[in-house]
């Protein structure tokens, strides 16, 4: 842990340098681009636990290819709502759907006879604390890309796992110990490792609730800029608590509260300009 | 009271008291246990020789002429290997079904868990009794042999059926450390499989059985050890003897006929040469039981340093 310490500190200070840049600079170069189509299209979604509603009434267009953010405080449907996206709810217990639908590049994904483990390959998950398989940082990455195509190559699997590290932004440092158990890494490395799993069954849509939640400010700032890096090429959600985090990058923010979509719209509109007063205190630290 | 005068008042009588009552409890146990071994040492010991673990025993009545430990070292192994072969695929399945798949509030559950615990209760006296009616059953006769009336029963008495009485009368044990172990495997493995389009039973087969496996390796060596160790379903269906039932049994041409005919293990053998037994030899018997006791410790020391290599892999 200590090693890669040693290596992200003398990176710091150009890290920094992203933490700080102004939002206003990254909300607009994205605003010169056309309007992208949405890739994920939720209609009065409703969810229940039991006799708890978690979620009423979320309407929502998530952009392809652009970094949607889900804020609120604690308790207030992001997690589930996300959740809803590849089904990571049906096995919570008393689950189930109250009213509306999720479509997904236009279909639905909570139809009849829909593949269940086709859907999670096509919306990947990385979860707030990081959890690598205890298995060598190559099988990690290897295992879902074996299940899901059976006999496939060494060279093949070689050359997949390579490039999903890379995507990830750390093939350099695991280059040499790939066959090293992947608890050995440290936190930071741990969720990249995870990220490039996800990556790894070439997924559409990339998902991530509180990724660096768990993480130090240099550690979250290397996962903020592979997040940059990625949504040019994938369609990206992450749920945070961290408002400063949203600011820095993201392109549409979604402000959840008590199991509403309070707002829903572009990330300088809302954090600046917000149409309801439920935003502005959130965003400005009255509450949560 | 100021915090000067807590601090300086004297602590609440009987904790030290309660300190020593417990020392003197763990001494009494270090005490029983050195004893024990003390004892199997002292008067076992020099009936250790080359000649004890390589002749087989003899049934005579000779005072001191009980023989040597081969066939029951032998018969000890094969039918803990034998009992693990019954008892291991069951053990894991109903553990992972137990951990996996139950819904705890299902009327099967309760019936299975209750089934579980009822067999856990029961003696192993009990077990072998129902294993002689069981298995001396005709069609029952392929595990065994015909009887001595001829087809109308089967003996009833082998390897074969000693090994799946036996491998029943743990399979509560192993199932529940082996529930444990796969219930002790983080959620969030489980998650993170699922959440890359893996099937449960997948994530199961490749996750989070291979992560339980040095718990339930565990399991199994602690399973050996009762196997090893246990008396009553073993004299009842190895028919009470101290030798091979099948002629040339070292042959491998002759494998099947020794799974299929009675034999003997160190406790039976130890349970002959007794006082109680119809043997002569109580030397002999502590020279076994001094054996046995060193295999069942080997195993109990096997199990923990497996157990001791899980935990370093999950942190």
């Amino acid at each position: 842990m200590s090693d890669t310490f040693a290596s992200d500190s003398a990176e710091s200070l150009g890290i920094l340098e992203t933490l700080v840049r102004p939002a206003v600079s990254r909300a607009g170069e994205r605003e010169a681009e056309s309007t992208s189509a949405p890739m994920v299209t939720v209609n009065g979604l409703g969810v229940a636990y039991g006799s708890k509603t978690a979620l009423e009434g979320v309407s929502m267009l998530i952009p392809e290819r652009r970094i949607t953010a889900f804020i609120g405080p604690s308790g207030c449907g992001k997690s589930t709502a996300l959740r809803c996206f590849n089904r990571m709810n049906d096995g919570i217990s008393g689950f189930r759907i109250s009213g509306g639908t999720v479509l997904l590049d236009g279909q639905d994904v909570y139809a009849r006879g829909v593949n269940v483990t086709a859907l999670r390959r096509a919306v990947g998950m990385v979860f707030q604390q990081p959890n690598p398989f205890p298995m060598s940082i190559y099988d990690n990455i290897a295992l879902a890309v074996r299940e899901h195509e059976r006999g496939i190559s060494r060279s093949t699997l070689d050359g997949i796992v390579e490039q999903a590290l890379r995507q990830a932004n750390l093939w350099d440092e695991v280059r040499d110990c790939l066959t090293q158990s992947a608890l050995s890494l440290s936190g930071g490395q741990q969720q990249r490792l995870c990220i490039a799993r996800a990556l790894a069954v070439r997924p559409t849509v990339l998902m991530l609730d509180e990724p660096c939640a768990s993480l130090d400010p240099i550690s979250t700032g290397r996962i903020e800029e592979l997040l940059l890096e990625l949504s040019a090429d994938y369609t990206i959600v992450i749920v945070t608590h961290n408002l400063a985090q949203a600011q820095r990058i993201s392109d549409k923010v979604g402000f959840f509260l008590m199991g509403r979509l309070v707002e829903f719209g572009d990330a300088l509109q809302v954090f600046e300009a917000s149409a309801r007063p439920e935003t502005a205190e959130y965003v400005r630290g009255a509450f949560g | 009271m100021s915090v000067q005068e807590k601090l300086r008042s004297k602590p609440q009588w009987g904790s030290g008291f309660g300190q020593f009552a417990c020392w003197v409890a763990a001494a009494v146990v270090s005490a029983v246990c050195l004893s024990i071994i003390g004892y199997l040492v002292f008067q076992g010991w020099h009936s250790l020789s080359w000649k004890f673990f390589t002749t087989d025993p003899s049934e005579s009545m000779r005072e001191g002429a009980g023989g040597g430990v081969r066939v029951p070292i032998v018969g000890t192994a094969l039918l803990i290997v034998l009992a693990v072969l019954v008892m291991f695929p069951i053990a894991v399945g109903a553990a992972t079904y137990l951990s996996e798949y139950m819904d705890e509030s299902s009327w099967f559950t309760r019936v299975v868990r209750t089934g579980l615990e009822v067999l856990a209760s029961v003696p192993s006296v009990v077990f072998g009794m129902f294993g002689l009616a069981l298995f001396s059953m005709p069609i029952f006769t392929f595990l065994s042999s015909s009887g001595a009336e001829g087809a109308s029963q089967a003996f009833g008495r082998s390897f074969l059926v000693a090994a799946i009485v036996m491998g029943v009368h743990v399979l509560p044990f192993v199932i529940k450390v082996s529930e444990e172990s796969i219930r002790a495997v983080p959620v969030s493995y489980r998650r993170g499989a699922h959440a890359l389009g893996i099937t449960k039973w997948r994530s199961i087969r490749k996750v989070v059985l291979p992560a339980a496996a040095p718990g339930i390796v565990t399991a199994v060596i602690l399973g050996m050890g009762l196997i090893a160790g246990d008396t009553a379903i073993v004299w009842l269906l190895l028919g009470g003897t101290t030798t091979m039932g099948a002629s040339n049994w070292w042959a491998p041409s002759q494998f099947l006929q020794v799974l299929r005919g009675t034999g003997a293990t160190l406790t039976t053998y130890i349970f002959f040469n007794s006082p109680a037994g119809d043997g002569n030899s109580p030397q002999l018997a502590y020279a076994a039981a001094l054996v046995l006791v060193v295999l069942v410790l080997a195993l109990n020391v096997i199990a923990s340093i497996v157990g001791r290599r899980r935990k370093r892999q999950g942190s």
